[in-house]
């Protein structure tokens, strides 16, 4: 970025600057704008979270808190199991997104090659995929005779590839410039040291993207913890706190008289849950910024 | 670059090797028991309480979030029996999760489940789940001297078996025996407007107008927002309780006539009742927001106060009730006289039947089902209610004079914080998987207002509906017909509510009663008719 | 020149169809033997009997859901919340990045970048709940248009009421909020792998701002916009279930009923697990098909497409 900044500031092109000032001025309005929209939801749930829990019932609290307690967050963090559903999702979260990002960039890779021989009927077999998948039940089934039922694996190896991410990454990998890859090749590269030393670092920003994506996918998914686990060991912070936050949908009581306390867990401790379970992975974003940070391609050229 | 690479890969694999040898996949193993030669005149688990097993135990109920191991009575009853429970509760969809461990044969080693639920039959046909009287006889005798024999006879299938046992059940024996078995099911009002309005009669069509207009006009807001005249429960696919089956309980209409199940939605006392809510929305006292609101925006309003009445379960209120208590008492909801027909007839309430409220299994999936069978007569017997219920004794309650009583630091922590409460001790039926409810009447503790006043209030219209408990089976046509049917009724019912006139309002029922016919209704009656005198034979009733 | 045959050429390039291979067989394997589960969509199956052993019914299933008298409404709604969020929706992020690319402060363009993307974090159970509060007759947007002076305190509306007038705007306007910063990453990406020697030919020419967006960047991301624009046609027949299952209620039933919430309701909370696979079926072919129409058109307007 700065190099482009630098260049314009010097350069001598007086004329469009008053245009391009009222357009930079307009565009920094709205993006504080935009922040502001995307930052209030965020600052809602904090500031709720943050309130008492019994008051919190009635509503109405938008700014700050109207009874501050910490309560809520000491009685999440009171929880048990809570820890070991951090460390289970930390190392699906971690394991997965780099075994789905290497295997599905090796693959991606391969059908990158336009002279890749069948390369349309990989390309067919894969999209199909996109569109028809079998269900619930005879995927539990598979999971269950592959022995992934209730298997910390289960996590793992059913999202290591993905057909879309792999699409996103052909689209990158065709605009890497042919010359270095053939000039490794002169140097008797053969294809996996290619794509280790020349393909993978020159494509950081698809991989930090698919990263990203694969990241939160894994931190965010609770489906696979509701549905191939039991044991409590293996569920996943983020299948918790789905069943904190989707009780209240759910009340399936008999309508007849039964005295049983529902005790339906007030807001402010689902949005401290909220705030625990999210926060970490919210913070990732950042440190894969520097990978977007373009001028990496024209660097390797350089070279 | 390389060299990191590198170890990327090797640390990833590494882990994954490590992690595929110590999971361990689902094999099955076979059943082993416990070498113990049992005493048929003691419980089992006093004699096996050394023996230690885990036991994993499935709860259909997304709501139900207290673990075991933590608290005061869950740690007991470890002690005591030797049996470690592991819940699995399903998060979000329970007929998705308990579906898919059907189809799999992954059911954990107990259920517990709605004993209206398909999946009960399912299961039993499927030889899924274990004849409790077989395990009984070869591992625990004692189990039948704890079960009640009614419930018993009720559960048992045509094969002679018994393969589940319930909780929460009354026997139509116990409804005469007992006079204070109370129906979840209240008129509820706001107790300083009711008053302030001069604690109208609102059990008529015009009182109950008349009623709702003078709340709107001497409080025509609550908090600076406007109040809520007429509240209701959530309005889903399949209709609105408050403004369907508890209206219909109110006006008494009945479930049965010339020995047929009655059609209760075109019953004219309901429909003249309907009549008079529509009018009120014509006039502009239903607000928009009982059709939109969801559980929780609900739960919201009931603690700002923003409803002057409802028909409503009164447990589903319960912390935002004594939240209001605490705060201000004189705002609270009371129980009062609701809607009546025109005849003026007590309203019928429903309480709890034979059938229960759930239904407890042991899969064969269970490696030790002696332990499971143990466990279920441990919670069954009368020191296992007494567990359950009021805990462990010296720590949670004394007995005084014969009678138990609640410590009055354990009692401030329930009545307070229930959360905190389940945590420390976890009794009060907060394992309310098998509670006996008519045993435990007899330790039943004076009721506490605020909620007291509002189960006081129901048990004169308390009555037994157990032989109209219908359970129409899994994808047959009947129950496809009823979803049919049910959705029909879930989108007519807020337009008859909402219909300009009295005009569109019988189009509107006239089109949803063809459109039932169409669909197939006479089935769904055909077959409830059916499991209606199954039941009453079954129960001895006329 | 003498081609070589079909053998030596993939002998030649083995390595390269051994990566393709491993791929392959994961697809195989969790994908295609699943799939055979779809035989259920024409059979009648019942959880606690296997697959094979459930009596086929033909095309029942589908005949069903195609004779259900809110077929055409459930697909108006789909099909028009999707196209709202196509026509409108689709274009957002990538206006978002172009905009948030000329941010020449580079701190100020990351806590944009972060900011935005933030509530894509927050659950649809969670987000819903909030909106329903909000979207009150006496919920805060309210408050807003009155204190704007758009309408008088007696104009107050039920946003989410009123028959669903407002829903599908109040989806599309939701889903775009919520996943603007996020689905902008992806533009992001593309727009920093752009080459700076263009830019700087560009500035030496004299081009101003909206002359490299349009000259440069937008025909350098031209390929990503593409391949996403295919996808999310294909995708018109998915609905956001979470987003219309929390918003969805009684009264505006009529414009919120979308396939899946049908699905939902008919199949899967009571266990038709053949009636939902036979509609995902349907709902399967008719995405394919326009995916295969996208690409099409895609490839010859822009030059770029899926394959």
């Amino acid at each position: 970025m700065k190099r482009k900044n630098a260049e314009e500031f010097s350069g001598p092109k007086v004329k469009s600057s008053t245009g391009s000032r009222i357009f930079d001025g307009i565009n920094i309005v709205f993006m504080i704008f935009i922040c502001f929209l995307c930052i209030y939801p965020i600052w809602y749930v904090i500031v709720n979270s943050l309130n008492d829990a019994k008051d919190a019932m009635s509503g109405g609290i938008y700014w700050w808190p109207r009874v501050f307690s910490l309560g809520s967050y000491k009685r999440v963090f009171a929880e048990s199991g809570l820890l070991q559903s951090f460390r289970v999702t930390i190392m699906k979260t971690l394991i997965g997104t780099v075994l789905s990002v290497l295997f599905t960039a090796l693959v991606g890779y391969a059908l990158s090659k336009k002279y890749l021989i069948g390369r349309g009927f990989y390309m067919a077999v894969g999209t199909i995929t996109m569109f028809f998948g079998g269900g619930l039940i005879p995927t539990f089934i598979l999971y269950k005779s592959l022995g992934l039922y209730d298997n910390f694996l289960v996590f793992i190896i059913p999202a290591m590839f993905s057909f879309y991410n792999m699409l996103i990454m052909i689209s990158f990998f065709r605009e890497l410039p042919p010359s270095l890859e053939e000039s490794a090749r002169i140097d008797g590269a053969g294809d996996f040291t290619v794509f280790f030393r020349i393909v993978l670092p020159l494509s950081k920003p698809v991989l930090a993207t698919i990263a990203l994506f694969n990241g939160v996918y894994q931190w965010n998914d609770y489906f696979a913890g509701v549905m191939y686990t039991q044991s409590k060991s293996l569920e996943p912070i983020q299948t918790y706190l789905y069943r904190i936050i989707a009780t209240a949908q759910s009340s399936q009581m008999a309508t007849t008289a039964v005295n049983v306390a529902t005790t339906t867990t007030s807001t402010s401790i689902k949005l401290a849950t909220m705030v625990i379970t999210t926060v970490p992975i919210m913070c990732v974003y950042p440190f894969l910024q520097k990978y977007f940070v373009k001028g990496m391609m024209i660097g390797a050229v350089k070279e | 670059m390389k060299k990191r690479m590198k170890q990327v890969l090797a640390a990833a694999l590494a882990g994954c090797m490590i992690l595929s040898m110590t999971a361990c996949g689902g094999k099955k193993d076979d059943v082993t028991v416990s070498d113990v030669k049992i005493d048929p005149d003691k419980p089992g688990w006093e004699q096996t309480a050394d023996d230690t097993a885990d036991l994993s135990w499935y709860v259909n109920f997304s709501w139900f979030n207290t673990p075991w191991g933590e608290n005061l009575v869950s740690k007991k009853i470890t002690e005591e029996t030797g049996v470690n429970v592991e819940f699995v509760v399903p998060a979000g969809n329970e007929a998705e999760k308990l579906n898919s461990m059907i189809a799999t044969d992954t059911l954990p080693d107990l259920v517990t489940l709605g004993y209206w639920e398909g999946q009960v039959n399912d299961m039993i046909d499927a030889e899924m789940v274990y004849p409790l009287n077989e395990l009984a006889d070869k591992y625990d005798p004692y189990f039948f001297k704890v079960a009640n024999e009614e419930r018993i006879n009720w559960y048992t299938k045509e094969d002679g078996n018994v393969y589940c046992y319930p909780n929460s059940s009354y026997t139509p024996e116990d409804y005469k025996n007992h006079d204070n078995i109370g129906s979840n099911q209240t008129f509820l009002v706001r107790k300083d407007i009711y008053e302030a309005i001069g604690k109208p009669d609102m059990t008529t069509p015009e009182g109950f107008k008349a009623a709702i207009k003078a709340a709107k006009e001497k409080f025509p807001k609550v908090d600076g927002q406007p109040l809520i005249p007429i509240g209701a429960d959530e309005f889903t696919s399949s209709g609105c309780n408050s403004f369907d089956k508890w209206l219909m309980n109110f006006l008494a209409v009945p479930y049965e006539k010339d020995g047929k199940f009655y059609d209760r939605y075109t019953d004219p006392e309901y429909v003249a009742w309907l009549k008079t809510f529509r009018e009120l929305g014509e006039e502009g006292y239903l607000a928009n927001d009982i059709f939109i609101d969801k559980r929780a925006q609900m739960e919201e309003k009931v603690t700002q106060g923003r409803y002057f009445c409802m028909l409503y379960q009164r447990t589903d209120i319960q912390e935002q009730e004594k939240q209001i208590y605490a705060t201000d008492p004189d705002k609270i909801y009371i129980a009062v006289d609701g809607p009546k027909n025109s005849k003026g007839d007590d309203y019928q309430l429903p309480g709890s039947s034979v059938n229960g409220w759930t239904v407890t299994m042991i899969s064969k999936n269970c490696k030790r089902p002696d332990k499971a069978i143990q466990l279920m007569t441990y919670l069954m017997s009368e020191h296992g209610q007494k567990m359950v219920y009021l805990g462990v004794e010296g720590e949670t309650y004394d007995m005084v004079d014969g009678k138990p009583v609640i410590k009055e630091e354990v009692a401030e922590v329930l009545n307070s914080d229930r959360a905190q409460y389940d945590k420390l001790y976890g009794a009060d039926d907060a394992y309310w998987m098998l509670q006996d409810n008519a045993m435990q009447l007899a330790w039943q503790p004076e009721l506490t207002e605020p909620m007291g006043q509002l189960e006081k209030w129901t048990y004169p219209y308390t009555v037994y509906t157990g032989q109209y408990d219908v359970t129409l089976a899994t994808d047959s046509d009947e129950a496809n017909a009823n979803l049919k049917i049910n959705n029909e009724w879930g989108t007519t019912l807020p337009k008859l509510l909402l219909a300009k006139s009295e005009g569109e309002f019988d189009k509107l029922f006239d089109a949803f009663v063809q459109k039932r016919d169409s669909l197939n209704y006479q089935i769904v009656l055909d077959e409830s008719t059916r499991q209606m005198n199954e039941a009453k034979q079954k129960l001895g009733m006329d | 020149m003498k081609k070589k045959s079909v053998a030596a050429k993939m002998w030649q390039q083995r390595k390269l169809q051994l990566m393709a291979w491993l791929g392959m067989i994961w697809l195989l394997v969790f994908a295609y033997i699943p799939m055979g589960g779809i035989v259920i969509a024409f059979k009648n199956y019942k959880i606690t009997k296997g697959i094979w052993e459930a009596p086929w019914v033909g095309l029942q299933h589908f005949r069903d859901f195609f004779a259900n008298d809110q077929f055409w409404n459930i697909m108006a709604n789909t099909l028009g919340i999707s196209l709202l969020k196509l026509v409108i929706g689709f274009p957002l992020p990538i206006i978002f990045a172009l905009l948030l690319n000329e941010i020449k402060n580079v701190t100020f363009k990351k806590f944009v970048q972060t900011a935005s993307y933030l509530p894509h974090f927050i659950s649809w159970v969670v987000l819903g709940g909030i909106l329903i509060t909000w979207l009150d007759a006496n919920g805060v947007i309210n408050d807003l248009f009155v204190a704007l002076g758009f309408y008088g305190d007696a104009g107050r509306t039920y946003f989410l009421g009123e028959n669903g007038r407002y829903f599908w705007l109040i989806a599309l306007i939701s889903d775009s909020w919520k996943e603007l910063g996020w689905n902008a990453i992806i533009y992001l990406a593309a727009i920093s792998g752009i080459d700076q020697q263009m830019y700087e030919a560009a500035t030496v020419d004299g081009a101003g701002k909206l002359k490299k967006i349009f000259y440069i960047t937008l025909p350098s991301i031209k390929g990503t916009i593409a391949i996403l624009f295919v996808l999310a046609v294909s995708g018109m027949m998915n609905s956001n279930f979470d987003q219309i299952f929390m918003l969805s209620n009684s009264l505006n039933a009529t414009r919120s009923t979308v396939i899946d919430i049908h699905v939902y309701e008919m199949g899967m909370r009571v266990g038709r697990y053949s009636y939902a696979t036979a509609v995902g079926l349907f709902k399967s072919i008719i995405a394919l098909i326009l995916l295969l129409g996208a690409n099409t058109t895609s490839k010859k307007l822009t030059g770029s497409g899926l394959y």
